[in-house]
């Protein structure tokens, strides 16, 4: 080891340091800067820039290709497939949680002022940015810790339900997914399909449970306005 | 990973940091700005059985009626403008005419030491958002 190593963290630290900054990146954005900025929301855009420039240069500089993260279509269907069953048990878990809290399923109520084919879509691009950061940044740094494991995956749903604070129906929501979507991507990761699941999870969610409980998917700050 | 690219990311890291470090100061001291009025004075004079009075004037905005809220023993009580007739501050020249005064009435408490404090009202933000700030210093009366 030369002196230069010495002084320099370890692998499993710097794996940590760099989650720990998106995430706060992220907390910055949704619990100081949505409230102290006003009419500036643009300043919201700062934080999450700087975590974009900070996820790009640590693939650049750990040699990360595109098809590592993610972005790779020959897995689809294999990651979809992984995909089926879970979604399809939390859909049936969510459309009898929403029966017994008195809502009525609406699969036209995300966002009604919009086409739901347009919604589903957006939904989608949204979908894959979250989890572009959740497991092409995020989970693979936890397994630059862990390792392919249980801790990393938990790991990978922890830090998704903590960006959700402080909505605590979306919390568990999110903790539940967090973990499924980790597991999948770790053994077949494509953004893709884990994109295509989160939209239409969201749909159903949205669909299924009372309105009051996810409070219009409201976090941070905004989540008391 | 080589240690070159290890230590590169390490000063990445460290400037994401910095930058958001400065960044958050920078709002930190806007928002103070914005939701402070500098030149706001008053004084809250008297809290007894009957009433709360003091005054309240903008110095940057003389001619205009501060709104005030009195809180007793950390309780909302009341809302109004700051316009009762104060000729001492005009003659002290605080404000430019006689109308920066506040009079409430104190509702029914029960006996013991209670604690009255004034704020001025701040809006901000096109009107959206309103912070409080303390009128002079809070007020502790007994009843007995």
């Amino acid at each position: 080891m030369d002196s230069e190593n010495q002084i320099l963290p370890g692998h499993g630290a710097l794996a940590a340091w760099e989650i720990a900054s998106v995430t706060s990146s992220v907390l910055i954005a949704e619990w100081i800067l949505s409230a102290a900025a006003g009419a500036g929301k643009a300043v919201v855009a700062i934080p999450i820039s700087l975590a974009f420039i900070l996820m790009i240069g640590s693939h650049s500089l750990r040699g990360e290709s595109l098809r590592d993260l993610g972005f790779r279509f020959d897995n689809v269907f294999h990651a979809l497939k992984l995909l089926l069953l879970p979604m399809l048990i939390i859909a049936i878990a969510s459309l009898l949680v929403g029966l017994a809290l008195g809502a009525k399923p609406n699969f036209l109520r995300w966002h009604p002022e919009r086409w739901l084919v347009a919604q589903i879509g957006l939904g989608f691009a949204w979908g894959f940015v979250q989890q572009y950061v959740l497991q092409s940044f995020v989970n693979r740094r936890a397994q630059v810790i862990w390792g392919p494991a249980r801790m990393s995956i938990f790991l990978t749903g922890v830090t998704f339900s903590l960006l959700h604070l402080p909505n605590p129906s979306l919390m568990v929501v999110t903790l539940i997914g967090g973990v499924i979507w980790a597991a999948v991507y770790q053994r077949a990761p494509n953004l893709f399909a884990l994109a295509i699941s989160h939209s239409v999870m969201t749909w159903v969610l949205v669909s299924t449970l009372p309105v009051s409980a996810l409070n219009h998917l409201r976090i941070g700050f905004k989540y008391f306005s | 990973m080589d240690t070159k690219s290890r230590a590169r990311l390490i000063h990445l890291l460290i400037s994401k940091s910095t930058a958001e470090a400065l960044l958050i100061a920078a709002v930190a001291v806007s928002f103070y700005f914005a939701t402070t009025n500098l030149n706001l004075r008053g004084v809250l004079d008297k809290a007894d059985r009957q009433i709360v009075s003091g005054w309240a004037v903008d110095e940057g905005n003389p001619g205009a009626r501060v709104e005030v809220q009195l809180y007793i023993d950390d309780r909302f009580v009341a809302d109004a403008p700051a316009d009762k007739y104060r000729p001492d501050l005009s003659e002290a020249k605080r404000a430019q005419d006689d109308w920066h005064g506040f009079h409430f009435q104190t509702p029914q408490l029960s006996p013991g030491d209670h604690e009255a404090r004034v704020y001025a009202v701040h809006a901000s933000g096109g009107g959206a958002r309103r912070t409080l700030q303390l009128i002079g210093k809070p007020y502790r009366f007994r009843l007995e």
